[in-house]
């Protein structure tokens, strides 16, 4: 099982679901994960630049609270999660996703590093703005069934499937 | 709780989400991209499991009183704009804000560019947050819920919405199986779809 390629989406599905159990019980949150990028993100901008710590959001996410180190925990285990499943399956991968390629339209590294690059930035930008991503809007937004949340996925796939449509090309 | 005991904790279900996501191939830029331009549904499959599954977690301990809710203010303005930018985001790095740790830890190079993108993201966000607060983005309602608005107990609303999205997946399901949605090799890369006109050329 552990050695598997993949598994069925409906099992990863209810694995994942089932992690709500730990994060409300134990850590009194539901999951989530873009707030933990301000964490790192602030933290590591406090070193160059003392003051962005005055911003009340910045120190409120660097401080070491449960919750807040709890999240970058838990994107930090979900990297090694990953690498350790990928070696127990024996899958390899390529530095980049061959369907890239096709997606921009070119095979150069450069490129690819650049638009993740953007893709990134805009996907936090965004996360923030909307005050949560997949994870915390997504799954525990919408299994709470949170009217505000579900706006916000819906608007995800929006944005997503246009640009998907849009800017890239059919992969 | 102590900041280790939520770091500890932290780990140990990074680790079971990670590998879940591994093993699903959700995280793969193939399942996710393809998810957006409609010819891929692992990433809907995986995602509305989780959700419906969560909801019954929920159901039952908040049902019985085990846990508080805790859901996020509903503030329109910001939802809309920040989903739909967060979502051309998503299609542009080919991953969500969790899985870009996935790609890093399953060895896809570009991911570490996403992710340090990312993370000039959220500080480019948290220098213009003060501004930002005093506009019309921080507002809004307040924790709003479905089954509140329409006066039926939390519980039952989370049943009913994970009965729906059983069905979803049922009929999703008996239309693309989720199987031949892997690609051969497990990352959502699949072959073009052979055309009629290619398919009536005749052998040489």
């Amino acid at each position: 099982m552990l050695t598997q390629k993949a598994w069925s989406p409906y099992l990863a599905g209810v694995v994942i679901g089932l992690l709500q159990i730990p994060a409300f019980l134990l850590i009194e949150t539901a999951l989530g994960a873009s707030s933990s990028y301000v964490t790192i993100g602030a933290l590591v901008a406090s070193w160059i630049d003392p003051s962005i710590l005055t911003v009340k959001y910045a120190s409120s996410h660097v401080a070491a609270t449960g919750k807040n180190w709890w999240q970058v925990a838990l994107v930090a285990g979900i990297a090694v999660g990953a690498f350790v499943s990928m070696k127990m399956s024996g899958a390899r991968r390529a530095a980049i996703s061959p369907i890239w390629a096709n997606a921009l339209g070119s095979a150069s590294p450069a490129k690819r590093y650049a638009v993740a690059f953007f893709g990134g930035f805009i996907m936090l930008l965004g996360a923030r703005i909307a005050d949560g991503c997949t994870s915390g809007h997504g799954l525990s937004g919408m299994a709470q069934l949170a009217v505000g949340s579900t706006v916000a996925v819906a608007a995800m796939f929006a944005g997503g499937i246009a640009t998907a449509m849009l800017v890239l090309r059919r992969i | 709780m102590s900041l280790t005991f939520a770091i500890l904790v932290g780990i140990g279900m990074g680790i079971v989400f990670g590998f879940a996501l591994e093993k699903s191939r959700v995280f793969e830029p193939g399942i996710i991209v393809g998810q957006m331009q409609m010819r891929n549904f692992i990433m809907l499959k995986v995602f509305l499991t989780a959700v419906a599954t969560g909801a019954v977690v929920l159901a039952v301990l908040n049902g019985f009183g085990f846990v508080k809710l805790a859901p996020k203010a509903a503030l329109y303005s910001a939802d809309i704009i920040g989903g739909l930018i967060l979502g051309a985001g998503i299609a542009l790095a080919g991953a969500c804000p969790g899985t870009t740790l996935a790609q890093v830890g399953a060895g896809y190079r570009d991911a570490i560019f996403t992710l340090i993108g990312g993370l000039f993201g959220a500080v480019a966000y948290t220098y213009a947050q003060p501004a930002l607060s005093k506009t019309f983005l921080a507002q809004g309602g307040g924790k709003i819920i479905f089954s509140d608005l329409i006066g039926i107990p939390y519980w039952i609303g989370a049943l009913v919405l994970a009965a729906v999205i059983v069905l979803i997946l049922v009929a999703l399901e008996a239309w693309k199986p989720w199987r031949d949605e892997m690609g051969r090799d497990v990352d959502g890369d699949l072959p073009a779809p052979v055309s009629p006109a290619v398919r009536t050329q005749p052998a040489e």
